[in-house]
């Protein structure tokens, strides 16, 4: 392969970013804004290391946000240079491939599953064969060939060690074949061999023609040699960049040598910190910062890469911007690619399954347990008991989608969160790619659910009915889960949501059901916002799907007459019982399927918005 | 451009000389990159007997199936039956361990991850998780350790940092002296104490600041692992035991701790700490260090001594590289390959016998040079220090004696108290939820007005009434406990009170936040929904709902110390909650329940609530219903008996309910006392 010099430049960056809490509504209008990198100038060339050095707030990871056109708030002064060419802002991401700190992978493919679908996603116009080439090249590049069919593992079981989840993120950018890398401290978690071995592939990946920038937080000294580069920050300035020798010459110059059983890195970076601890101490060690980095603007090694820079501007031989290999595949292969891949990561979480297909079971394992089998005479409480029933299916199956969601939804939210940002698809594709694959098993697991309550309590046995019950308990369920989603779009803490949707809905089967508040008595707003409630539509669905041509018996007598003398039984008559909680409902039945059924149209868009607004709101944090 | 690189060009002549104005600037390097502190004196120094740890031929064996808990077998789906544990479980993990140390010193355990760091503490702490120690022994002083003389003389300071997030500084401390100081101590001697404790750690100018959490603002990291420290100091131990007292600190915090707790050794006691990868600088700190590695010693000797050490074996520390890491890595295993880790095993086990014979033959089992140094900071020369504050050195015989059950229920009391009023976050939450619940519950049965509500709204009310709160209430009272469990369980375990003050100290500061939040939700659904206007019906029913609540308290309270995570905690309240409401005789009528079910009614709080306020609105009350051209006028008790809530007597509604919380009440009270939850489970 011919080593393509591949300079990458940034010139003055400046970036600012708001500061304050959002309801300081004072902070705000004064735009008080504080500046997180000033005037970085760095110079790097293809076939280099280089290693971003410094203290927590240092602005090191601001540094790689802002190269990776990740930067939503603040505002981003200053250019970036790519053989000769200024980027555009668009073209950043088409052009750096971002590693982050943690790993978002799926817990339940093998690493070359991971790595094919990520192919999959990412090219197009390749065979089959080819991108089965590609991974396979890819993971001997980071010699992961010896897990090839493991599986990745997560919290609650283990597969592949930590350094091995950390190569399988760098493999999945390396699909891209992006020329340049940029990783968040690559090394944090990992114990120091593991750590050394990582630092070692990608110093290795930067000899074939890279360029590869990674932020650190304490390197061994071990790794001294194998940064072809070494920035150190703080406080938002370049203190100093140079390779390894240089920096040792520079800080010696400056009047601080490192001991000789000291860890160069470690010393240097506590040279150049500033002790925020006491004002005396700050003012010290800022005094100290701002006396080397006066010496670094002041010397030969910043004087070059100034040249340097300058140099690579006015060069007219270099080759064209090296973009990554995009050529994306149409939305609907996307799509199937994702419902492909979160099926085969479901399939094989035998909690998942278990918890979609029996939840509710064990939910309806209770109801029938208390309940045992409903009676036909009123005194028994035979229209209790079946408005019970019907209460405990409208309000509790949407609470089993949501516990779904809450637990299954957020791993796989973090990854398309990590590869929208890479540009692999956008985050409601996958939201849509979840949806599809949740439809089979909520319906097989509210079949099963519904066989089983509706012929152990002893529901009006009548196959169709049965069928009428199915359809109208699915609804809640699916709603359930997808009012959950459309949440998590845009509130980030399951709990949180976990708590609105509960809330959500008791507010929802208070108000719409009909059960607890007889609807034509309410006070006007209530009954108008009862409309918006599905609890209205399911639970009339369901008591007249009961009800209907129900006949009950009075203490042991089937008065279908009406009221007996001297016996208290209203409703004889399950006709009866229906007119008096929703009138006129028996001629609503078709229109309450269509408005239950509406719902599930109008959440999926809803989520598709909320998704939407997550990008937006994402952008701009 | 051109003007500037200009510019840029002039300054380069002046560079030269600017560098040797740096040059000029120089100071001895080390000590200026972190501030040597100016106030070095000694505010508290340890008073007793000079105490020495001593550890003999030790080996120490763990059971590592042993120490996953049951609830993580469970949710990896693996059945009891699948437990078994075979002999592949069973690990050594320290190996003939031989070290003594004594007051004045601080001893390091270094090495990489599963040397045996955190088992060697949980030896001398007398912690059991699941080990047994096969041979050797470990002396305090010269005797036996065993569970009271270590609870008497050390203290053990953990990882992380347990403390009430809404107390200050001073306040955390003031609570656990007057917990802790043995009766004879008064008020003001207390306080000197405390003000003392803040001296020697630095704390002075964050005393008056909150200690806070990862989700209240309060003092930063380094800070909050001091008053840790404090805690433990508080009692004067000659013995400090940290584990890992630098993770999650950063440079400078991190040398400033080891600094402080070089100064502790300096009082005359005896400071074990385990860390992970020492850098450098802090490296320099420690007096003595024991490399260990997969539970063998590899070094252990001074710390300024050990690059020379193993200069003479055959590994130099090059140049410029951290002597901690160098050897850390030297002695760890690389587990990634079966062969790689033969051979480190191999070179482990040569580096641990070549370092026994040099060491056999010696009194502390210590590695010194060759001219024989004397190892500094022993008890002998630090004795000057144990006169100085006799003022407060007190009979041993009266160490022991804490402050009585009474007093310390007095103090917790005030502690949960404080804590809980401060968390104004918190207090708000609850509240308006409670508000917002009674208000859409109070508009949604708007009474007013025209006609009151009909048989059916008032007993679906009565029952929401009684229903909905309580489960939020049983899921918030939950999560609380979760989050100060780990707290109590690390001072139950120090011995700083018993189990029964802070049953009755909990139960008692729960009551004031309870009262405000059952006013808060009964009182506007009662006059929102135009229920029976009687002060005395108003007042009945309020008693009600109050005890309802308070029953879902007590048993949320009960489930919380009953099982170990959180996420088991609020499953098995879900699913007591769901049966008592199943069975509450509104879903399912009363009559129709069969014999299990019925048993669960007789308990359910929610079914004696909802029948004492059905028969608070019912009783003596007729309704009129038309029907067709005619009403039926239906007696209030009818309808109590149709559905079955006509059993008992009103008072018995109160009886019955009060008798149901005090159930729970002593089931927490056993729970707290019998089952030992292992802190640290979950947060």
């Amino acid at each position: 392969m011919v080593v393509r010099r591949v300079p990458i430049i940034f010139n003055e960056g400046i970036l600012s970013e708001h500061v304050g809490p959002w309801w300081n509504l004072k902070s705000y209008r004064h735009k008080k804004t504080r500046q997180i990198l000033k005037d970085v100038s760095i110079y790097v060339e293809s076939g280099q290391l280089m290693g971003i050095l410094g203290n927590s707030g240092s602005g090191k990871t601001t540094l790689l946000d802002a190269l990776s056109g990740r930067i939503g708030k603040g505002t981003f002064l200053g250019d970036v240079y790519v053989n000769g060419q200024k980027l555009k802002k668009t073209q950043f991401q088409n052009c750096f491939s971002y590693v982050l700190q943690t790993d978002t992978l799926l817990s339940y493919l093998t690493v070359q599953e991971t790595l094919t679908y990520t192919a999959l996603l990412a090219l197009q116009k390749h065979s089959s064969v080819s991108i089965r080439k590609k991974v396979d090249s890819v993971m001997a590049e980071l010699s992961l060939s010896h897990v090839t069919s493991h599986l990745i593992g997560g919290r609650v079981f283990s597969g592949i060690s930590g350094g091995e989840r950390r190569r399988v993120s760098i493999a999945a950018q390396l699909i891209q074949d992006p020329k340049i890398i940029l990783l968040d401290e690559p090394t944090t978690g990992l114990d120091s061999m593991t750590a050394n071995h990582i630092v070692t592939l990608l110093s290795e990946l930067s000899r074939k023609g890279r360029i590869v920038i990674i932020s650190i937080h304490q390197p061994r000294s071990e790794l001294f040699k194998v940064f072809d580069k070494i920035a150190i920050m703080s406080c938002g300035e370049l203190i100093f960049c140079g390779n390894p020798q240089e920096m040792i010459d520079f800080f010696t110059n400056c009047g601080y040598p490192c001991p000789e059983h000291s860890n160069p890195f470690d010393f240097y970076v506590d040279v150049t910190s500033v002790d925020t601890r006491s004002i005396v101490r700050e003012m010290e060690t800022y005094n100290r910062v701002h006396t080397i980095t006066s010496a670094y603007r002041n010397s030969d090694y910043f004087l070059r890469t100034l040249e340097a820079i300058e140099n690579a501007k006015h060069r007219k031989d270099l080759p064209p911007l090296p973009f990554k290999n995009q050529d994306p595949p149409s939305v609907i292969s996307k799509l199937c690619v994702l419902l492909r891949r979160t099926i085969r990561n479901l399939s094989r979480n035998r909690t998942g399954i278990i918890l979609r297909l029996f939840q509710n079971l064990i939910f309806g394992f209770f109801i029938a347990f208390f309940l045992t089998r409903l009676k036909m005479d009123v005194h028994q409480g035979a229209i209790q008991d079946r408005m019970g029933v019907i209460y405990q299916c409208v309000g509790a199956t949407p609470y089993t989608g949501m516990l779904n969601a809450v637990v299954l939804f957020p791993a796989l939210r973090a990854i398309s969160d990590q590869e929208s940002k890479d540009g692999l698809y956008q985050r409601w594709q996958m939201l849509l790619a979840y949806i599809l694959h949740i439809l089979p098993f909520s319906i097989l697991g509210m079949a099963i659910f519904s066989t089983f309550i509706y012929w152990t309590v002893g529901l009006h046995p009548e196959a169709a009915r049965f069928a009428c019950f199915f359809a109208a308990v699915l609804v809640p369920h699916l709603i359930g889960e997808l009012l959950t989603l459309v949440l998590l779009g845009v509130v980030q803490n399951p709990n949180i949501v976990n708590s609105a949707v509960a809330l959500i809905n008791i507010a929802g089967i208070l108000v719409g059901s009909g059960i607890l508040r007889s609807l034509d008595e309410m006070p006007k707003a209530f009954e108008l916002l009862s409309y918006l409630t599905y609890q209205k539509y399911s639970s009339e669905i369901l008591v007249i799907n009961e009800f209907y041509d129900l006949n009950f018996t009075c203490d042991g007598r089937n008065s279908s007459a009406g009221a007996g003398s001297g016996s208290y039984c209203l409703f004889a008559q399950g006709n009866q019982f229906i007119e008096k909680t929703y009138p006129g409902g028996l001629s609503r039945f078709t229109f309450d399927f269509v408005m239950l059924y509406a719902f599930l149209p109008s959440l999926v868009i809803l989520g598709i918005i909320s998704f939407k607004l997550r990008e937006i709101i994402i952008h701009r944090h | 451009m051109l003007r500037l690189k200009v510019a840029r060009t002039s300054d380069i002549l002046g560079c030269a000389v600017q560098i040797h104005e740096v040059c000029e600037f120089r100071m001895d390097s080390r000590d200026t990159v972190f501030s040597s502190e100016d106030d070095n004196s000694l505010y508290f120094t340890y008073s007793g007997k000079s105490n020495t740890l001593e550890v003999r031929d030790l080996n120490y064996q763990v059971n590592l199936a042993a120490q996953i808990p049951w609830y993580e077998k469970l949710a990896e789906l693996k059945m009891p039956w699948e437990w078994n544990t075979g002999p592949e479980s069973h690990m050594l993990s320290i190996q003939n361990l031989n070290f003594k140390v004594s007051s004045g010193q601080m001893l390091a355990v270094i090495g990489s991850s599963g040397c045996g760091k955190t088992s060697l503490l949980d030896i001398i702490t007398c912690k059991d998780e699941g080990g047994k120690i096969t041979t050797g022994k470990l002396l305090i002083n010269g005797k036996l350790s065993t569970r009271q003389i270590v609870k008497k003389c050390a203290a053990h300071v953990r990882q992380d940092d347990r403390l009430l997030p809404n107390l200050t500084v001073r306040e955390t401390l003031l609570f656990v002296a007057k917990l802790r100081l043995p009766k004879t101590f008064t008020e003001v001697q207390r306080e000197k104490r405390v003000e003392d404790v803040i001296a020697e750690l630095r704390l002075r100018q964050c005393g008056n600041t909150r200690v806070g959490n990862e989700y209240v603002r309060g003092v930063s990291g380094g800070e909050r692992r001091r008053v840790s420290i404090g805690v433990q100091l508080l009692w004067n131990p000659g013995i400090l035991i940290l584990d890992e007292p630098t993770s999650g600190l950063d440079s400078f915090t991190a040398h400033n701790l080891v600094i402080t707790l070089s100064r502790l050794a300096r009082g005359n006691r005896l400071v074990v700490l385990s860390i992970h990868q020492p850098r450098s600088d802090i490296f320099q700190l420690f007096d003595l260090v024991l490399l260990l590695s997969s539970g063998a010693t590899i070094y252990s000797g001074t710390a300024c001594d050990m690059v020379q050490y193993f200069a003479t074996i055959g590994y130099p520390c090059p140049k410029y590289c951290n002597p901690a890491d160098f050897y850390v890595d030297l002695a760890s295993v690389d587990r990634r390959s079966r062969e790689e880790e033969m051979v480190c095993l191999e070179k482990t086990r040569s580096l641990t016998a070549l370092f026994w014979e040099k060491v056999k033959d010696s009194d502390d089992f210590l590695w010194k040079t060759r001219e024989g140094n004397k190892i500094v900071g022993s008890s002998d020369e630090q004795g000057a220090y144990a006169i100085s504050e006799t003022a407060i050195n007190v009979d041993s015989q009266l160490m022991d004696q804490l402050p009585g059950g009474f007093r310390q229920f007095c103090i917790l009391l005030r502690r949960q108290v404080s804590n809980d009023f401060r968390d104004l976050a918190m207090l708000l939450i609850h509240g308006s939820e409670a508000l917002l619940m009674s208000l859409l519950i109070g508009f949604l049965y708007y009474g007013h007005g025209g006609k009151s509500l009909s048989i059916q709204d008032t007993t679906a009310l009565l029952y929401m009434i009684g229903a909905l709160t309580p489960f939020a209430v049983v899921l918030d009272v939950i999560a609380k406990c979760h989050s100060e469990r780990a707290m109590l369980y690390h001072e139950l375990e120090d011995g700083m009170y018993s189990v029964t003050p802070y049953f009755f100290a909990k139960i008692l500061g729960e009551l004031p936040e309870h009262c405000a939040f059952v006013v808060m939700y009964g009182v506007p659904i009662y006059w929102l929904a135009n229920l029976i206007p009687e002060p005395e019906h108003f007042l009945l029913n309020f008693l009600l709902v109050w005890l309802v609540v308070y029953c879902s308290r007590t048993m949320a309270l009960w489930i919380a110390a009953l099982l170990p995570t959180l996420q088991l905690s609020s499953f098995i309240g879900n699913a007591f909650f769901n049966s008592f409401y199943l069975t509450g005789g509104f879903i399912i009528s009363l009559e129709n329940l069969w014999a299990v079910p019925r048993g669960i009614s007789e308990i359910s709080f929610l079914r004696w609530g909802f029948e004492g306020l059905m028969q608070v609105q019912f009783r003596g009350l007729t309704y009129s219903i038309p029907f067709g051209n005619f009403s039926i006028q239906i007696p209030g008790t009818l309808v109590l008996s149709d559905m079955g809530l006509n059993s008992e007597p009103l008072y018995a509604c109160y009886l019955v309910l009060l008798g149901i919380s005090a159930g729970f009440m002593f089931l927490y009270f056993l729970s707290l006392k019998f089952i030992k939850q292992k802190s640290g489970q979950d947060w």
